[in-house]
């Protein structure tokens, strides 16, 4: 659907984005996922039209669009801050496009009134200012917006950041559920890891204008390709080098110069792990009880490791309490060291 | 193909851009004032040699330096008593919890609709020499003379409760934005209302307070209509008097006003670049998340609170005495307003409309009439004639001053670099006082060698009227480029995303998005620089044309026309009228503007929708 050849963009002689390679698939939900400054909305732009590449193709539908003017390209967008014009009403900001593309008025109105009914805003509510709805209705019409005039991708720019916790993850579920409905390719921009792995069929962790990893969120969780990915998606705990030693004498075969990480879930407090496993002696920190989980802080060989062990009814584990942890060899994730520096 | 036409129209609006802001910067800014500050040293001996320095021996030896430093005195005083009385006005009003404070409120705002000429005739019908409460003034306290309102303290007077607008608008809009929470957290640690006033309010008010002084005694310095019109040998009248001599009648009166309008703008750059340091400087910011409102601070203290209450009222007096008896004598006949008595039996509207013949008494003690020599603001030629040319020229020159500002600022949010020397350009106007521009206007060009205006005389004739309507615009060229920037910073970046993104065309973006938003900061800036172009003396009495007499030049012409034989008789009354009108004009534009134009969108449609639901209910009842 969306291709992304060798994408280079160069802001003077700053590269921000070196040799992107993308391929979002026909009615799949893509994230870029990454950090401020990453590149991440400086590709969404390129595809959008906004940046011009400074070497590389932007396909789409096997077309090269890379020098098509932005209105030309058939792109859908909701932008972080909706920018809804704030001086029309609610019908205006949807019927704008379907305007400038000189349909008739019969047509634009019936347009607007059926992506009105599929995004479930009434029709007193076309006839508001943007200001009289809520955040939520606000991005029902930044979407309808971006697909009354049936573009083939929707692009949507962090539209859940400016919004409180509860609001971003009850609109976090009806914008998956409207983008199933309308079946409508996506490509999302986001730097909250949960939004991502929970949106997405597939993502790409970007980070200092490189693509880090593409994958399924299972395979960006669980398989990072990368140390970045794996630091940057969940919580982590990096093993120490007492640790690594302590391991290794269990005849774990860790290569003390690489870096290793082990996910905080896959920890187990007093509790076997499955198959061929580790475990040491250590003594409880501190424990936060979160209903759901509680979550451990346990100190062994000089390190911290955080700890998440599910409520299964016992009593937690207080303060000074010795226990056993246990893991197992296949969750340990390892990574080359990196020299730091170089052309980021 | 399309990225060709876009380019192609791109470049040329760009190209008519360029032009137009270089002939506009060139050709009415820098050439005529430069032509003004060679001219000081173009003066020759009477041999016919070249002494430049002439001007500036003559300045040092003779009297000019007097108004100079009449000039500088009334400045230094009015920072002062402006300060004084403006903080009274707006801690009575916002900070402390004075009774009947609305009301107050009204009365210290009537300086925005009522100001310059219009003010300053009010105060001398009230307070001159025959002025309608002098005599009341000379019973009340006998050591006054009758003539005490003339000349530096007159002025003074006039001028400290004429010049408190800008503190009703920007120390008012400072002292609401304090966090309240500062105010209580004070409070309880054990400060009096009074402590809390000097120690926490007043400190973050300085800044405002600051820019304000520089505006008064720019402001001081710069006055005209008041000095003028009571009597006090200060720069601009000065100016205006030497533009209209001749080399006849004294020596180089010409080189002598340049001189004195360079020294103004010298003042003037000076005070505006230690101001733009001391901005620059930074401002004391909330750091609160969660700001309080203010709340009215009692005066605990009884003695005080009478003392404050008093103070409040009498100063309400002072501002309201002139308004209310100009409305009031508005609708007096002649004989009432000549014997300066208040006839309750007698109203008419004959200031206003219509017209009356006056009977009279000659020298030889016979009666004669003259046809239709009493008349009102609107059938005197001459009266409704001045309000018709400033009407025009107001609007048209307030509407210019937008339009080229809407079209600069809206390149200056997209291009940085050439935005900023375009914008540098556009505030050069704000380093010279309004008197140099206008005075280098009417040296300038008043000849028909001008290249660059087609050869055309523009100081001929009705050609007058464009020259005053461009002095208009480039005074005005650097507030207006203040307000509308400060709105266009307010729109977001990505709505032009999002409309490109749907398929508009940049003008169409601009035309349907980003005006509307900015318009109710446009139409703003068009109802105050409307409003102050309106009732303008400083200007029109500069170029001193009768093709382009002004409103407040017919006004001032009537505090002098009161005839005998009947010519221009009702002169007083029509003037009163002419006052209450343009108070009407201001405020109806002033309400129009910020009551009005500035309801947000979802404003408009409530409105929209009370009114369907009244005029459902009415047809309703009707049916």
């Amino acid at each position: 659907m969306i291709k992304l050849n060798d994408i280079v963009v160069k802001f003077g002689d700053f590269t921000a984005l070196h040799d992107i390679n993308v391929h979002v698939k026909e009615g799949e939900f893509f994230t870029f996922l990454g950090p401020s400054g990453c590149g991440k909305t400086t590709t969404l732009r390129t595809i959008t039209g906004f940046i011009s590449p400074s070497s590389g193709t932007v396909l789409m539908k096997d077309r090269d669009i890379t020098r098509v003017p932005i209105e030309k390209r058939n792109i859908g967008i909701v932008f972080q801050s909706y920018a809804l014009f704030p001086t029309m009403t609610v019908y205006d900001n949807i019927a704008f496009g379907l305007k400038l593309k000189k349909l008739g008025k019969t047509e634009i109105d019936q347009k607007v009134r059926e992506i009105a009914r599929k995004v479930d805003l009434s029709d007193e509510q076309l006839d508001k200012a943007v200001s009289q709805l809520s955040g939520g209705q606000q991005q029902r019409v930044a979407i309808a917006r971006a697909l009354v005039t049936s573009p083939s991708v929707i692009c949507l720019d962090e539209p859940l950041s400016n919004l409180d916790a509860k609001l971003r993850v009850q609109l976090r579920n009806e914008l998956k559920k409207m983008q199933r409905e309308f079946g409508i390719t996506s490509i999302y921009v986001t730097h909250d890891q949960e939004e991502a792995l929970t949106l997405s069929d597939r993502i790409a962790v970007f980070n200092k204008g490189y693509i880090e990893q593409i994958g399924t969120p299972n395979e960006i969780y669980n398989q990072s390709a990368t140390e970045f990915v794996c630091n940057f998606i969940g919580d982590i705990n990096r093993l120490g080098d007492d640790i690594v030693a302590r391991l290794n004498e269990q005849g774990a075969g860790l290569d003390p110069a690489w870096h290793h990480y082990i996910r905080l879930e896959r920890l187990h407090v007093n509790k076997k792990a499955d198959g061929e496993h580790f475990v040491f002696d250590a003594v409880v920190e501190n424990s936060e009880y979160y209903g759901l989980y509680i979550k451990y802080t346990v100190k062994a060989f000089g390190q911290t490791l955080k700890v998440i062990e599910k409520n299964d009814g016992r009593t937690p584990y207080v303060e000074g309490e010795t226990v056993s942890v246990s893991f197992s060899a296949s969750n340990i994730m390892s990574y080359e060291p990196k020299e730091e520096g170089g052309d980021a | 193909m399309l990225n060709e036409k876009r380019f192609d129209a791109t470049f040329v609006f760009r190209l008519i851009g360029i032009v137009f802001f270089a002939y506009l910067f060139f050709g009415f800014m820098l050439v005529p004032c430069w032509n003004t500050l060679t001219s000081i040293f173009k003066e020759k001996t009477a041999s016919g040699e070249a002494d430049p320095f002439a001007v500036i021996r003559f300045f040092l030896a003779g009297n000019m330096k007097r108004f100079v430093w009449n000039s500088l005195r009334l400045a230094v005083v009015l920072v002062i008593t402006v300060n004084i009385v403006g903080i009274s006005i707006v801690l009575l009003t916002e900070y402390f919890d004075i009774k009947g404070a609305k009301i107050l409120r009204l009365g210290y705002m009537t300086t925005m609709i009522y100001s310059g000429v219009a003010l300053v005739t009010g105060y001398m019908f009230l307070y001159a020499n025959d002025g309608i409460l002098t005599p009341l003034l000379t019973n009340a306290f006998p050591g006054i003379s009758s003539t005490w309102f003339t000349g530096y303290g007159a002025v003074v007077f006039t001028m400290t409760f004429a010049c408190t607008s800008n503190h009703m608008l920007f120390l008012r809009n400072a002292i609401r934005g304090i966090d309240y929470n500062t105010v209580e957290a004070a409070r309880n640690m054990g400060a009096n209302p009074f402590k809390v006033l000097w120690k926490v309010v007043m400190p973050t008010l300085i800044p405002t307070l600051f820019s304000l002084t520089v505006m008064t005694f720019i402001t001081g310095l710069c006055a005209m209509s008041s000095p003028t019109l009571l009597g006090y040998d200060s720069i601009n009248p000065e100016i205006v008097r030497l533009a209209g001599s001749s080399s006849a009648d004294e020596s180089f009166p010409q080189a002598r006003a340049a001189l004195l309008s360079i020294i103004l703008a010298i003042f003037t750059i000076v005070l505006l670049t230690v101001l733009t340091a001391y901005e620059r400087k930074g401002h004391y910011l909330s750091v609160s998340k969660t700001k309080a409102k203010l709340q009215k601070q009692k005066i605990t203290n009884p003695v005080a609170n009478v003392i404050a209450h008093i103070y409040a009222y009498v100063l309400f007096i002072i501002y309201m005495t002139p308004v209310v008896m100009i409305i009031i004598f508005s609708f007096q006949s002649y004989s009432a307003i000549r014997m300066k008595k208040l006839d309750l039996s007698n109203w008419t509207l004959i200031n206003y409309f219509g017209k009356q013949d006056y009977e009279y008494m000659t020298a030889r003690g016979t009666y004669k009439t003259r046809e239709g020599a009493i008349s009102g603001v609107f059938s005197n030629e001459q009266t409704f004639g001045g309000i018709k040319t400033s009407f025009i020229l107001a609007a048209a020159a307030a509407a210019l001053a937008c339009i080229i500002v809407v079209v600069a600022c809206n390149y200056i949010s997209k291009h940085k670099k050439s935005g900023s020397i375009l914008e540098y350009a556009l505030l050069f106007p704000w380093l010279l006082p309004t008197i140099l521009i206008c005075y280098s206007y009417r040296v300038y060009f008043n000849s028909d060698t001008i290249w660059y205006v087609g050869n055309t005389n523009l100081y001929y004739a009705d050609n007058v009227r464009l020259l005053i309507i461009m002095a208009y615009v480039v005074t005005k060229l650097p507030f207006s480029l203040r307000m509308i920037k400060a709105s266009f910073y307010t729109i977001d970046s990505e709505l032009e995303d999002a409309a490109k993104n749907l398929g508009s065309s940049p003008l169409r973006t601009f035309l349907k998005v980003k005006l509307p938003i900015i318009l109710p900061s446009v139409l703003a800036v068009f109802a105050l620089n409307f409003n102050a172009l309106f009732t303008e003396y400083d200007m029109s009495a500069t170029f001193a044309s009768t093709y382009g007499t002004s409103y407040a030049m017919v006004i001032q012409a009537m505090t002098a026309d009161e005839g005998l034989y009947g010519y221009n008789v009702n002169a007083s009354g029509r003037r009163c009228a002419s006052t209450v009108f343009i108070m009407i004009v201001s405020g109806l534009i002033l309400w129009l503007v910020y009551g009005v134009g500035a309801r947000d969108l979802s404003e408009r449609l409530e409105a929209k929708k009370k009114r369907r639901e009244f005029f459902a209910r009415l047809f309703g009842r009707k049916n």
